[in-house]
């Protein structure tokens, strides 16, 4: 099918366009600059924009489907029925399937990525990566508490290290490498956790600065599209801000000349000095005076809206403090030597100084860092908030106004113990832009394969939202955005008017590092004695089959 | 108002009938009533293909009692969320009767099946015969069960009485089976017969037992004697194990 998108106000800031009139033309799924015979879509004056990357959202695998059974009553909110090309949607935070991909499609997005696989329950993430239509979808799998990982930074030996990472990428059909709280899992599993990145990991006699270091430099060695994605030591602790920046300064040393070699992500929960909860305060602006000062770091800020919405991390320890706090249902998953998970259900309260201060932290972060292509926006859904959020965190990053108004509705600690309201910067449509489609996608390195721009070749994944750029309204930007008036995926228009017109399966991005022969080999073996020692399946049946991925884009990177 | 709804048949695939409730009847003739949805397994029938529909007089949703004469026993969700009037069953009626109510009463002239009174926040259930399983709890996964009204049972009631429980009252006249007030916060909890395993993981609340306790959990102190209904009952305090503070009354435990 070909399209030719005219009138159209376009964005793309991968390629130098700030808001330009131009038409956009698509053939088989790609921009193109020639067709023959195509239909029309008069954009008429709107904002045209690459669709949306979603970089870091709890979609799918074992921790979202356990949230599910954890809060039924979320699942009684949002249902609605099946039509005719749509199936049943239930739930809010912690959406079915099917309503993840439809109300991202809603709200112009085409690339989700989840960003915590754990390796074991990885065939089951991809299973539900089929269920959920509309978007492309990736998996970063969980690598720092593996046990045979952490076994191989102690003893030094990085070739295994990274033989070992090449397979596991290969076994999960995975993207990339997550660390979550490193050696925080494992201590875990004996009652403790890590609160420096110099404690030592229970058994293991290596501490977690050493675990973000070795896998940092295999991440380059291998050559992944994306750099190491890290959740930080101390998530949520007041006076945990040290820890973030220690973190950021360990990797200094680790070089790559395209790109970041730290991703951080809700950096939010990373951001809080102070020593008890009640002198918790905002840290938002040393955070971002690092990231401003450094090329090697980027981050999301996790934004945390006022409301309902369930937490859910492979930081198994935090959560149970969370639980020890509220006293609420709380359920906890161990990954046998993997890594493990824990979800508790909160409420975000507008009348709460500390829920005030949060909301506050990520705002600060996405207006206090100067670039935009250094943040990527995110709830880290559903832990912030769900991510149908979105349209109205851009209306406030887009309005002071709003925020004004905002800021007369939340707790009184936010004048004291937060910087939110000294701030009068507002973004643009640029930079809203940017960090919604260009800097995730650049920060994945999916920029090079056709994502988050509209040059010619790229993916011909397209929003197009009811509003004219010109427009400063936050209600009536939070609105434009939140239905998108066409949505193209793969050049196929999917959203029409806010609704759903087309329901494809999406693709699935995989990596695939290839690495020296021999050191596979000895790695092997000691993977081998793993399987037969402690995990509960066999070698043999571990990698995911290809079956399990039907639409497959598999990046195939050397070292 | 009284509106009579009769089942044509003997229901074989269940049906959802969750807007059986005098909410959605109140001030509706024949023909309104008998256009309103239900699903009868995955089709969306109208009432009037399943039930003979008799309207007399008028009234609003307080004023409404709905008779549903015949067996109920395939018929889901009646009075689900409804907040006054009345509703009668004359027969068995199947799962999460008056689940969610926050007001009105309901009476069971039979059996009720699981679920209920799940999660009701006001009014009243009467069942006549027995009670299945989870009586007054919350569903699985849910924080909290029967939050305010009451539940009354004449027959016996299955396992999981008031699950979750966090307010209201559950009157049991018969036994009750496994693990009745587990997990409950509030509210009390009167069971005339016997029961198993009584109060686990019981944080605040009153639960007595005027029967047997046919199995007992080893963490709730004994605190002397208090009479009751003009009956003499031993007082043990637990759960002690998450640190419970909720009372248990008991007639007499087994020590078997």
């Amino acid at each position: 099918m070909e399209l030719l998108i005219k009138n159209g106000i376009i964005y793309d800031p991968l390629n130098r366009i700030g808001g330009e009139k131009m038409d956009i033309l698509v053939k088989d799924g790609k921009i193109v600059s020639r067709v023959k015979n195509p239909k029309v879509i008069d954009a008429g004056g709107r904002l045209v924009m690459p669709g949306g990357v979603d970089m870091h959202t709890h979609i799918a695998g074992g921790k979202i489907n356990v949230g599910r059974m954890l809060r039924p009553e979320d699942g009684r909110r949002g249902i609605e029925p099946r039509r005719k090309l749509t199936r049943v949607c239930t739930g809010y935070s912690v959406p079915n399937t099917f309503a993840t991909g439809y109300r991202y499609a809603k709200m112009g997005y085409t690339t989700t990525f989840e960003p915590a696989m754990p390796p074991l329950l990885a065939r089951h993430t991809h299973e539900e990566f089929r269920a959920i239509p509309m978007v492309d979808k990736g998996g970063i799998p969980l690598l720092d508490n593996h046990w045979l990982i952490m076994e191989y930074i102690k003893s030094g030996d990085m070739d295994k290290l990274t033989a070992f990472i090449a397979w596991m990428m290969n076994a999960t059909k995975g993207y990339g490498i997550k660390i979550v709280n490193p050696g925080g899992a494992e201590a875990w599993g004996w009652g403790k956790n890590v609160k420096s990145l110099d404690d030592i990991v229970p058994n293991f006699d290596i501490t977690p600065a050493e675990i973000i270091h070795g896998l940092a430099e295999a991440n380059e060695r291998l050559n992944l599209p994306h750099s190491i994605h890290i959740h930080c030591n101390n998530l949520g602790h007041p006076g945990n801000y040290d820890t973030t920046l220690a973190t950021f300064d360990l990797v200094k040393d680790v070089a790559s000349e395209k790109r970041q070699v730290m991703h951080a992500t809700h950096v939010q929960y990373h951001s809080y000095g102070g020593s008890t909860w009640a002198d918790m305060d905002s840290k938002a602006d040393e955070i971002a005076k690092y990231i401003n000062s450094h090329d090697h770091v980027t981050i999301d800020p996790g934004q945390v809206m006022f409301g309902d919405t369930t937490t859910m991390t492979a930081d198994g320890p935090m959560e149970h403090e969370l639980h020890m706090m509220s006293k609420r249902k709380w359920t906890n998953k161990d990954v046998e030597l993997e890594t493990g998970s824990g979800i508790i259900p909160v409420f975000y309260s507008r009348k709460v100084s500390i829920n005030s201060i949060q909301w506050a932290i990520g705002l600060e972060l996405a207006l206090l860092i100067k670039s935009p292509w250094k943040t990527a926006l995110t709830t880290d859904h559903p832990n912030g908030a769900p991510f149908t959020r979105y349209p109205e965190i851009i209306s406030l990053l887009m309005s002071e106004k709003r925020r004004e108004e905002a800021l007369r509705n939340v707790h009184d600690a936010i004048n004291k113990r937060a910087i939110i309201a000294s701030i009068d910067r507002e973004l643009n449509w640029e930079d809203i832009t940017i960090m919604t489609r260009a800097a995730p996608s650049k920060i994945l390195g999916l920029d090079k394969y056709g994502k988050g721009q509209l040059g010619i070749g790229a993916d011909a994944d397209i929003s197009i939202y009811d509003i004219s750029p010109e427009e400063e309204d936050p209600r009536k930007i939070q609105s434009a955005l939140s239905h998108a008036k066409y949505t193209i995926k793969g050049g196929e228009i999917v959203v029409k008017d806010g609704e759903i017109v087309a329901v494809p399966e999406g693709r699935t991005y995989w990596v695939n590092p290839e690495f020296d022969g021999e050191t596979t080999k000895d790695m092997l073996d000691d993977l081998a004695v793993k399987f037969k020692e402690y995990y509960s399946v066999n070698l043999a049946n571990y990698p995911v089959q290809d079956a399990y991925v039907p639409h497959p884009v598999e990046i195939k990177t050397k070292v | 108002m009284l509106v009579k709804l009769t089942p044509k048949k003997a229901f074989r695939i269940p049906v959802e009938a969750e807007n059986i409730k005098p909410d959605n009847f109140a001030g509706k003739g024949k023909s309104g009533i008998e256009s309103i949805t239900v699903c009868h397994g995955n089709k969306e029938v109208i009432l009037g293909s399943l039930f003979d529909v008799e309207v007399k007089g008028v009234g609003n949703e307080k004023e409404t009692k709905i008779l549903i004469d015949g067996d109920a026993s395939r018929i889901k969700r009646i009075g689900e969320r409804m907040t006054s009037g009345e509703i009668t069953i004359n027969g068995n009626v199947d799962m999460h009767c008056g689940a969610l109510m926050s007001g009105g009463k309901i009476i069971v002239n039979g059996d009720a099946d699981a679920w209920a009174g799940r999660e009701m926040r006001g009014g009243e259930i009467m069942v006549e015969g027995n009670a299945g399983h989870y009586l007054g709890a919350g569903y699985w996964g849910v924080e909290k069960g029967l939050r305010c009204g009451i539940i009354r049972v004449k027959g016996n009631a299955g396992d999981y009485v008031g699950e979750h429980m966090a307010g209201g009252e559950i009157v049991v006249q018969g036994s009750a089976g496994l693990l009745p007030g587990l997990n409950m916060s509030g509210g009390k909890i009167m069971i005339e017969g016997d029961a198993i395993l009584p109060c686990g993981e019981m944080k605040k609340g009153i639960m007595i037992i005027k029967g047997k306790i046919l199995e007992m959990l080893p963490s709730f102190r004994f605190d002397g004697t208090e009479v009751i209904d003009s009956i003499e009952l031993k007082k043990f305090t637990g759960d002690l194990a998450i640190g419970g503070s909720g009372t248990l009354y008991a007639n007499f435990v087994s020590e078997e």
